[in-house]
């Protein structure tokens, strides 16, 4: 235990309050801050419209909505587009849409969960090595002669899941023990599988063949290729785990202050931070497998959450995805029309304009807490 | 025992997720690429699918039988003499006589004189191009080391390999005691003149097509290979002269799409997009400035009517790409080897080979 405290850095008592803001009695008699949720549901709905409205192409307005509404049910539209228009709009912008969104969510999701119970405020979706895990396995399709294809499903999702749920098991692994799971060892071994992975990853960069441009923009992340079976692919893992960690939030509430302190309330925290991090490992890893390692969104969308509403997990953890979700959204939007008819990787847009987002957050806040 | 539980518990997470992708995963690549049959020729192809209105029509390939240009263009290169060496990095030995003169005064990047008083025996040539352009000129026997990458010719894999091509083994090449070490890249270049070599490293090769002939002729100076050196390159300026030649009679031909990995594209001022134009072909991606990735959305809107596919097909079954032209027509090339990627004698293969699919059965 003692190490895990020394690993909170100094600063951690302004954390663990700002962490655990009182929560206003409003927010106590409910579960959930309702008109909140409902809130950010409109405004990740407003930046799909601005995302699907705007691209490298344009589209008449009317085509838009004409189209998009010939997709719903029980409404008759007479065709009056453009064969090509209606490919981008269906088969292009929306595929990106809704994974940026169930991307976006996912990784602001796991971010929080782990920011929580590392007791970290630097934890990310890739604290303990799924980034690097990934990445080493989508290197090794990338550059060596492993199919792309096998049967009828491609290889390079999977890979980069295995790598990805792979490093953390191994880190995992190391870190527990019979009886308990310390937290400062599972961190330090992610980190240290995280560098043997990235090494490994680097010297089949520099041993092969050097077209790297393919692998750079899958390490930089995108969502160029996304299909509409990328997110059917991911929903099934999203939702449930999303779901599962609003269920042990309040756990997260008690155990992020102290697992003795959380234990001494009968939390469970062994199998909760089994739980937790299978959950967020499983949610990184999948999302990252389509969409390349995107960085940032993960670290600061639960920040955003904290300094604006508090940080009571009940609510973090769905504002944090819709914040997320709508931030990655608006992101590939950028990344698809800043240089076009060129793209550049979204991984370097979230930073871009994330990062001066969030210091103007800090510099505003920072008496309050940091 | 809880820890192997948990590995257990990941695996069966894993696996749930493969069979899941398994059970689902539309096929979005071909493992194996047929090409189908072209269009016969250009004007058939056109009244099947009319051109969008940016796009000029090519001309039909009638006139091109009655201007009979392959003759012309054989003359042109018996005609032809050597060309009068241009830019900063090539022989200033600019005499047009076919024996070989010593010594030879090569300009290098910084704009210094590199002196060969005899030709040297002892060659690193740590490029792909600079070897194979040395064996096709009859002198790769001088060449002592090389870069793991470089495969052609067949010869060349017995030379001793020195480095990947981004990691030289300094002391290695050092050790080899090498009177020229040929670099396309400076990194080296400063330790290696400090360990008291003679190190090559010419201006970097523009996008212009006809510069690799006279990387050709620089060498044969340098060997003393002049002739042969100078065959190799009229040879290459000839061909690419029958080219226009050949396509001069169009106006303008079909458009097209290169597609280099991840939809990284080149575009204008690259050596590829220079062979398009060679070709009279309409690049999409005309207005990216060098290697870019570029919006699907663009692929459609543009409706190139050849794609280019530089490793496999991933267009054909993709639902996005189904209402391109090339696709409708099964217009998509992949390139048997990566000539185009390297600026040696074997460049105009793979332009031959583009052109060939492209205008089938113009080109003899």
């Amino acid at each position: 235990m003692n190490l895990q405290t020394s690993f909170i850095p100094a600063y951690s008592n302004e954390i663990t309050t700002l962490m655990t803001m009182p929560i206003t009695p409003k927010e106590q008699k409910s579960l959930l801050p309702w008109r909140r949720i409902i809130i950010w549901i409109f405004i990740s709905l407003v930046c799909c419209v601005l995302a699907a409205s705007i691209g490298s192409v344009s589209i008449h307005p009317m085509e838009t909505i004409m189209i998009t509404l010939s997709k719903f049910p029980f409404i008759n539209v007479d065709k009056t587009w453009e064969d090509s228009s209606y490919t981008i709009l269906w088969e292009i912008r929306f595929p990106r849409i809704l994974l940026a969104l169930l991307v976006g969510a996912s990784l602001s999701v796991a971010g929080a969960t782990y920011q929580g119970l590392f007791r970290n405020p630097l934890a990310d979706p890739y604290f303990i090595g799924v980034a690097s895990g990934a990445s080493l396995g989508a290197t090794l399709v990338f550059l060596t002669n492993v199919p792309t294809v096998i049967g009828n499903f491609n290889v390079l999702p999977i890979a980069a899941f295995i790598g990805g749920t792979g490093a953390v098991a191994i880190a995992y692994k190391i870190s527990s023990t019979s009886s308990n799971t310390k937290l400062a060892t599972l961190i330090l071994a992610g980190i240290a599988i995280g560098s043997f992975t990235t090494a490994v990853t680097s010297i089949l960069m520099i041993r092969t063949e050097p077209d790297l441009r393919p692998l750079l923009s899958w390490i930089m992340g995108g969502f160029i290729k996304a299909t509409w079976a990328d997110s059917l692919f991911l929903l099934p893992y999203l939702i449930p785990s999303i779901l599962l960690v609003c269920i042990y939030s309040r756990i997260l509430n008690t155990i992020q202050l102290d697992e003795e302190y959380a234990e001494s309330l009968g939390v469970n925290t062994e199998r909760t931070k089994k739980v937790l991090i299978i959950v967020s490992t499983i949610l990184t890893a999948a999302a990252v497998s389509f969409s390349g390692l995107i960085g940032f969104v993960g670290l600061v969308a639960p920040h955003v959450v904290r300094i604006l509403w508090g940080g009571d997990y009940r609510s973090l953890i769905p504002t944090a995805a819709l914040v997320g979700g709508s931030f990655l959204v608006l992101s590939d939007l950028m990344a698809r029309t800043v240089v076009s008819p060129g793209e550049l990787p979204v991984g370097i847009i979230t930073a871009l304009f994330g990062a001066p987002f969030f210091i103007f957050l800090l510099v505003k806040n920072r008496s309050k807490i940091y | 025992m809880k820890s192997s539980k948990f590995c257990i518990s990941v695996f069966i997470f894993f696996a749930s997720f493969t069979s899941l992708l398994a059970c689902s995963e539309v096929p979005q690549q071909k493992p194996e690429i047929a090409q189908p049959p072209l269009p016969a020729n250009v004007v058939n192809y056109i009244q099947k699918e009319p051109l969008k209105p940016e796009y000029p029509r090519a001309a039909a390939p009638a006139e091109i039988k009655s201007d009979s240009p392959k003759n012309e263009t054989k003359k042109i290169t018996k005609i032809k003499t050597p060309v009068e060496k241009k830019g900063a990095n090539n022989t200033s030995t600019s005499n047009e006589s076919l024996k070989a003169t010593f010594p030879v005064y090569i300009t290098d990047i910084d704009g210094r004189a590199i002196i060969f008083d005899s030709p040297p025996k002892r060659i690193i040539a740590f490029d792909s191009a600079a070897v194979e352009t040395l064996f096709a000129i009859g002198e790769g026997h001088r060449i002592i080391g090389t870069h793991d990458y470089v495969s052609y010719p067949p010869d060349a894999n017995s030379i001793t390999k020195v480095g990947d091509a981004f990691n030289m083994d300094v002391e290695a090449v050092v050790g080899l005691n090498p009177d020229l070490v040929y670099l396309f890249y400076p990194s080296f270049k400063e330790q290696l003149e400090n360990a008291g070599l003679k190190v090559l490293l010419i201006s970097t090769m523009g996008d212009d097509i006809s510069e690799m002939a006279d990387h050709f002729r620089m060498w044969g100076h340098i060997t003393g290979a002049v002739m042969e050196a100078n065959n190799l390159a009229d040879d290459f300026e000839g061909r690419i002269l029958n080219i226009e030649s050949t396509l001069a009679p169009y106006t303008e031909g079909p458009s097209v799409f290169q597609d280099v990995g991840g939809l990284w594209t080149p575009g204008k001022n690259t050596l590829v997009g220079n062979v398009f134009k060679l070709l009279k072909l309409q690049n999409i991606a005309h207005d990216i400035e060098g290697y870019q990735q570029i919006s699907p959305e663009v692929i459609v809107e543009r409706n190139p009517q050849y794609i280019i596919s530089s490793y496999s097909d991933i267009f054909s079954d993709d639902p996005k790409y189904s209402g391109v032209v090339a696709v409708k027509n099964g217009s998509i090339y992949i390139p048997s080897a990566d000539y185009l990627s390297i600026s040696g004698p074997r460049f105009l293969m793979g332009v031959d080979e583009l052109a060939n699919f492209i205008y089938p059965g113009i080109f003899k």
